[in-house]
């Protein structure tokens, strides 16, 4: 099939799937959000820091920027790495483009694909070359300004024995009340590496809706790690990935709940062959906020693992976790672990003995239990993401 | 004055009198052996000084450097240079040692640190979770690291000696050296069932507690009587 004729199907599809909720998480009216495309001449970029992303820095490596659907700004200085905005990857490639374009992700699926499909624009096209290893993380930053829908579609190609960190900053300025939707599709060719880190800073009237699905193929590596540091209305993401034979995944989510926050967070590894996949989730829920998380790995072989802890620091907050596991096949070896608490009271005095206040106590308890395991990651990625948990555990205070 | 003064403390936990009317006092150079059967209070009592959260002074009051702490905060004690060594801590969960000692580190000002892990043979537990599988012995000298790094000027050592083995017990025992050494009134107080740590730190005096008070104090060599005679002690020289 034709680009165009594929691009037509795709609408098609969208169209139908308009008026469809998603099955978890809060449903939200799409119609009520403009496209956000008016020129800002002065843009304060200085609140990107928040999630981690070096404007300035990215500037003379390797960057992609795209504030509301109307500024983008993106550079690679990084032989072997390709960016470019996913429109201009399109129209240069269209031969290329019809077998990645919404090839993972179905537009139908419910009505944020289908308003992702037929009224996004931008997001990034980012290629990584054959045995390219790329050791500067690619900094990826999508900010809302104006109370409006964003919705990217961003593409990751990773090609054979090839290694790229993609780290993605995503905000809202405090002033706006927007819906995002990413739609990402990741390919990960045969031994390639791809780590992705992704970073959320939002405020209390914004709903977020991300679209993710990846495939490992054989050999493959996929590491992902998503934070949500700050507020947000409503959150529901659902990442799907998909093992080819001896491929890995890893995918750690830390999510703090805030305010009244109603947030759906779950991830599906599919394993085919000796593939393997671990799902880490570290949920914190404060005051009435409200977080569900789920997790699921099927196969008929291979290896997998869920670990799911939630942390209660409020009365009135909710955790919900539903790990889940599905053997299609004798040979699938499936474990998990869940668990949700509240800080011990044992291990708060125990600190304060040791002469901390009983903030600075819970403080140090709730950076501990945001820890998952870093060591996948490059150095200096590492200290990124660190440097974000540390400011998670101070919100949660 | 001594350096701590504790005037007839009574402590409850949970409403529940667990210290009744102890006296006890600590001057410059003191080396304090608390010795007493497993129940007797030793642990509550050191509890009760530095104010832990749930061990209650109900009545009496506690000096500490020229000041009445009864009604501060543990924060606030540990401030003023009284730290606890526990008998037993709790596993903090995901937390590894180098970063528990990093916190302590920071929130006192340390120079310490490196030499401290070199002291107590703790350099290869720095990346393990926090009590998490350790052995007694391991346990005991990351205990005695973290007070290490407040330098206080006075510490509260609890069952040093308990479920630690030898090699463990000398590297406890450098440690407490190394306490009396930075604490500016080379005093420190060491409870103890079993007495095994008298061994490498040499007591001056020795106070024997039983069902919650202090029934009787003396000289260092009360110690070898008590390893020899056991509390019964109490009968002859009482």
């Amino acid at each position: 099939m034709a680009l165009k004729s594929w691009i037509e199907w795709v609408r098609e599809r969208a169209k139908q799937a308009l008026d469809k909720p998603s099955p978890y998480g809060v449903d939200v009216n799409i119609r009520d959000y403009p496209i956000g495309l008016e020129s800002i001449e002065e843009l304060d970029l200085s609140r990107t820091s928040i999630v981690g992303i070096d404007i300035e820095k990215a500037s003379r490596e390797a960057l992609y920027l795209q504030v509301d659907h109307a500024i983008f700004k993106y550079l690679s200085r990084i032989p072997g790495l390709e960016i470019s905005r996913i429109e201009e990857f399109i129209d240069s490639n269209p031969d290329i483009a019809r077998d990645y374009v919404w090839r993972l992700i179905d537009p139908g699926t419910d009505k944020y694909t289908a308003v992702a499909a037929l009224r996004g624009s931008g997001g990034y096209f980012i290629r990584v070359k054959r045995k390219s290893k790329i050791d500067i993380p690619v900094q990826a930053c999508l900010l809302l300004r104006s109370s409006s829908l964003q919705a990217p579609h961003n593409i990751v190609i990773v090609e054979e024995g090839a290694e790229v960190t993609v780290y993605t900053g995503c905000l809202i300025m405090p002033e706006s009340a927007g819906l995002h939707i990413g739609i990402t599709e990741f390919y990960v060719e045969r031994g390639g590496k791809l780590r992705f880190i992704m970073v959320h800073a939002w405020n209390n009237v914004t709903h977020i809706r991300p679209r993710t699905a990846a495939l490992i193929d054989e050999g493959g590596e996929y590491v992902s790690y998503y934070m949500n540091l700050s507020h947000v209305k409503t959150l529901q993401t659902y990442p799907r990935v998909k093992l080819m034979d001896n491929a890995k995944a890893y995918m750690a989510s830390i999510i703090l709940g805030l305010g009244e926050a109603n947030i759906d967070i779950g991830s599906l590894i599919e394993l085919n062959g000796y593939s393997s996949g671990e799902i880490i989730s570290r949920v914190l829920a404060r005051d009435t906020s409200t977080i569900y998380t789920r997790a699921l790995i099927r196969g008929s072989t291979g290896k997998g693992h869920i670990e799911c802890s939630g942390l209660m620091l409020d009365e009135r907050s909710k955790i919900v976790m539903l790990p889940q596991l599905e053997a299609k096949g004798i040979n699938a070896q499936l474990t998990h672990e869940a668990s949700i608490g509240k800080l011990s009271e044992d291990e708060i005095n125990y600190l304060v003995s040791k002469g901390f206040t009983r903030e600075e106590a819970e403080g140090i308890l709730i950076r501990g239990f945001m820890n998952v395991d870093l060591t996948i990651l490059p150095e200096k990625v590492r200290k990124y993401v660190a440097q974000i948990l540390d400011l998670m555990s101070k919100k949660a205070l | 004055m001594g350096i701590l003064e504790v005037n007839g403390v009574s402590i409850s936990v949970d409403g529940r009198r667990v210290v009744s009317s102890v006296y006890l006092s600590v001057g410059f150079g003191d080396i304090l052996y608390i010795l007493g059967p497993n129940g007797s209070g030793k642990t509550s009592l050191l509890r009760g000084i530095i104010g832990f959260p749930g061990y209650d002074v109900v009545s009496g009051s506690i000096v500490f450097d020229g000041e009445d702490v009864t009604s501060k905060p543990i924060e606030y004690r540990v401030s003023r240079g009284l730290a606890i060594a526990h008998q037993f801590t709790p596993k903090l969960s995901n937390i590894d040692t180098l970063s528990l000692l990093e916190y302590v580190c920071r929130r006192f000002k340390c120079d310490n640190l490196s030499e401290s892990i070199d002291l107590l043979n703790i350099r290869y537990l720095l990346n393990r979770s926090f009590g998490k599988g350790f052995s007694g012995g391991e346990l005991k000298r990351v205990e005695l690291a973290t007070i290490l790094l407040q330098r206080p000027k006075l510490a509260l050592i609890d069952e040093p000696d308990s479920g630690v083995d030898i090699d463990s017990i000398m590297l406890v025992a450098e440690g407490i050296r190394r306490l009396l050494e930075l604490s500016p009134y080379k005093s420190i107080i060491i409870v103890t069932h079993s007495g095994l740590i008298a061994k490498f730190i040499e007591p001056t005096r020795v106070c024997i507690m039983v069902e919650g008070t202090i029934r009787y104090c003396g000289s260092g060599s009360l110690l070898g009587e008590v390893l020899k005679y056991g509390f019964k002690v109490l009968d002859r020289v009482g």
